[in-house]
């Protein structure tokens, strides 16, 4: 079977539902390839052991949880096949929608100077840390875009890090006593606190009602469809237009190129019919081809797709493809309020944040935003966040979730990770999926300046809980480790020179005209802040850019 | 893979110590003995032979201290606990299968039971959502009916 389109977008996560929504508005025809299926509500279980926040036995997204493990190389050189739902297997979300269906909904742009980091700091030995061939202000009309068109609440006046023009489309989710009780102890410190932007309707937006403040947001989906994504957005517009094919439970095993580079298609797999058990080898031609599908197999597919030209891998002419692999070190502050400060369970629970600390930091490299936490699932702060020298069973144990699961609280940030090109995804020479395909083997770890600049950030977490009042305050070290998770970046990093990276400043696979890359992937750095917006406003320009251009 | 009667009445009675029950629910009430029981027959059926291994062996730790009369569950609390927080520690009375085995073995049954315990109740282990009702918790995932 074979089809013929504009444009082929693998992978319809938050940037894939994006690029179809504005190419199919703007006149092409569209192929929309998700591994996944599109989850209803209640397809996707309030299951508390099994989730994106906690997946001790499983997840509640992922359509299947044999056929597709992926190699985990430990820090010893131990090789382990990894599934889905173990936290070394860097899950996002296989579903209609990627990780934006149960994510935390941060909506952060990042810092003008997270674009700049080598010019700013210079490059650490052993890194690979590097500019950006963009700059925020390159980024910042689609910011804004992603903004109004996702739908973002937030404060205007409050977010001063980055310049921006015109105001959020919702006014921002409202204080908790104990984000109040944080934002006073900041004030004492003289750091200035803001409330987080979040892509949730704080009001009715774009024909959806509000969100209902639940106890169980994060790592699910949402009972009202408040969850703001792609998915409830540019891709019901992109079907709209009758010019997108979502085709669901769509493996994709690779990008077909000619002898001069161009992309012809894509070769994949997918049941004869939605629902059949039944797999059929498909191949379908575009004038264009997106590879949306996160860091880990974004990179997967361009090695996958090796050709007598690029035999190392699509785009991989200067040994970039799938290094540099990130994520977010997230150093973490716990303690117990005073029992005069309320807790209150009200959903989504990140109020209050400070990007006092990004940058400018004595001694360390860049530095991370600081916020609350959500509403804790109960076994996660059985889990996490129990004082240290709690037993660990018997009534001591009962009593103190009973006491303090109304007192904790914690201050938690994504720090922006140096990267390393030693840190990266490669094909595995062994373990095959379920189409005898070579799954992805993930190896390396942080780099030291890292680890440095999350112990700085951990001091931070704690003097703020400390200023605040805190009655115990505890944390724990971190450590070198890989790191990518639902925050994964890096791996087709974008650059000027072809030289010193996988793709142009808009996407573009060097050396293949008509061949793009949208996700994560692209981020030479990965911000001190959740990526979630920077990869929306990236997928606008890459869309805008794809009409004007091809 | 079943377990015999004295390791179902073990499994119970070591439940029972890890979430006693005060003036809230125990871990028995709650009905977490269940939970542990389908882990065993589905999730953790990997696990099970060392965890079933590890109650009969909790048998032979309460014999070699208390006298030949006893089993696990026939020893008063603080007996019990005692020998709880011998295991937890990696001092068992008896031969285990590795040195740190019966602490490994007690960790891995506490974790169990306590997930159970402050899991959802459609997990089994939580009936009536009785920890959440300790704890004060709701996931109030249901949107409030509006007044007409």
């Amino acid at each position: 079977m074979t089809t013929h389109h504009d444009v082929i977008i693998v992978g319809a996560g938050l940037a894939g539902g994006i690029l179809a929504g504005v190419l199919a508005e703007g006149g092409r025809s569209v192929l929309l390839l998700e591994r996944g299926r599109a989850l209803a509500y209640s397809e996707i279980p309030g299951d508390h052991l099994r989730n994106h926040r906690l997946s001790l036995y499983g997840d509640n997204t992922t359509p299947e949880s044999h056929g597709h493990p992926r190699v985990f190389v430990d820090p010893a050189g131990g090789e382990h096949s990894v599934l889905p739902h173990d936290s070394r297997y860097q899950l996002n979300a296989f579903t209609v929608g990627g990780g934006a269906r149960v994510w935390g909904m941060q909506a952060w742009r990042f810092h003008p100077d997270d674009f700049r980091m080598a010019t700013r700091y210079g490059v650490p030995a052993g890194s690979s840390l590097a500019d950006w061939p963009i700059g925020y202000a390159d980024l910042e009309p689609f910011y804004e875009r992603a903004e109004h068109e996702i739908g973002v609440a937030g404060d205007h006046s409050g977010t001063t890090h980055a310049p921006r023009t015109r105001d959020f489309p919702l006014p921002p989710v409202s204080r908790s006593p104990s984000a109040e009780w944080l934002a006073r102890g900041a004030d004492r410190l003289g750091w200035r606190t803001v409330t987080p932007p979040l892509a949730v309707n704080t009001r009715p937006y774009q024909s959806r009602g509000a969100c209902i403040q639940c106890a169980q947001c994060i790592g699910f989906a949402c009972p009202t469809d408040a969850k703001n994504g792609s998915h409830n957005t540019l891709l019901p517009r992109a079907l709209a237009t009758g010019r997108c094919t979502l085709v669901t439970r769509a493996h994709a095993s690779r990008v077909l190129t000619d002898t001069t580079g161009r992309a012809v298609g894509v070769e994949y797999f997918a049941p004869t019919t939605v629902d059949s058990a039944t797999v059929e080898r498909r191949t379908a031609h575009a004038h264009t081809v997106i590879v949306s599908s996160g860091a880990i197999e974004s990179a997967r597919l361009l090695q996958l797709s090796a050709s007598p030209l690029q035999p190392h891998g699509l785009g991989n002419h200067s040994d970039h493809l799938g290094r540099h692999v990130q994520g977010h070190d997230y150093p973490i502050a716990y303690g117990l309020l005073p029992p005069d400060v309320e807790q209150s369970f009200l959903g989504p629970g990140v109020s209050v944040a400070t990007t006092h600390f990004n940058h400018g930091n004595p001694g360390v490299i860049g530095g991370a935003m600081l916020a609350n936490d959500f509403v804790k699932l109960p076994l996660i702060f059985w889990r996490q966040s129990l004082p240290p020298d709690t037993p660990r069973w018997g009534l001591a144990n009962k009593r103190a979730m009973r006491d303090d699961f109304r007192r904790g609280i914690d201050v938690r940030g994504p720090v922006q990770e140096i990267p390393s090109p030693a840190s990266r995804v490669t094909l595995d020479p062994s373990v095959r999926d379920t189409f005898g395909l070579p799954v992805a083997r993930l190896s390396g770890t942080t780099h030291p300046e890292t680890v440095r600049t999350a112990a700085f950030m951990r001091a931070r977490a704690e003097e703020w809980l400390r200023a605040s009042g805190a009655d115990r305050i505890w944390s724990w070290p971190g450590e070198k480790k890989f790191s990518a998770g639902q925050h994964q970046a890096g791996t087709c990093r974008m650059s000027a020179d072809p030289r010193d990276g996988v793709t142009d400043p808009f996407g573009r696979v060097h050396g293949h005209d008509n061949l793009f890359v949208c996700d994560g992937s692209l981020h030479v750095t990965n911000g001190g802040f959740n990526p979630a917006l920077t990869i929306m406003a990236l997928a606008f320009r890459t869309a805008e850019h794809i009409l004007a251009d091809q | 893979m079943s377990l015999t009667p004295s390791q179902l009445t073990a499994l119970r009675a070591l439940l029972d110590r890890v979430i006693p029950a005060d003036d809230f629910p125990g871990a028995l009430a709650a009905g977490t003995d269940n939970y542990v029981l389908r882990q065993l027959a589905t999730d953790c059926a990997e696990e099970a032979s060392f965890l079933l291994l590890g109650l009969t062996q909790l048998d032979a730790e309460a014999l070699a201290r208390h006298g030949p009369d006893q089993t696990f569950a026939t020893l008063l609390s603080p007996q019990q606990d005692a020998l709880l927080a011998d295991l937890a520690a990696a001092r068992p009375a008896t031969a285990w299968p590795a040195p740190r085995a019966a602490s490994t073995w007690f960790h891995r049954l506490v974790d169990l039971a306590q997930e159970g315990f402050y899991a959802d109740p459609a997990n089994g282990g939580n009936h009536d959502a009785a920890s959440w009702r300790m704890l004060g918790y709701e996931p109030g995932t249901t949107p409030k009916p509006t007044a007409p």
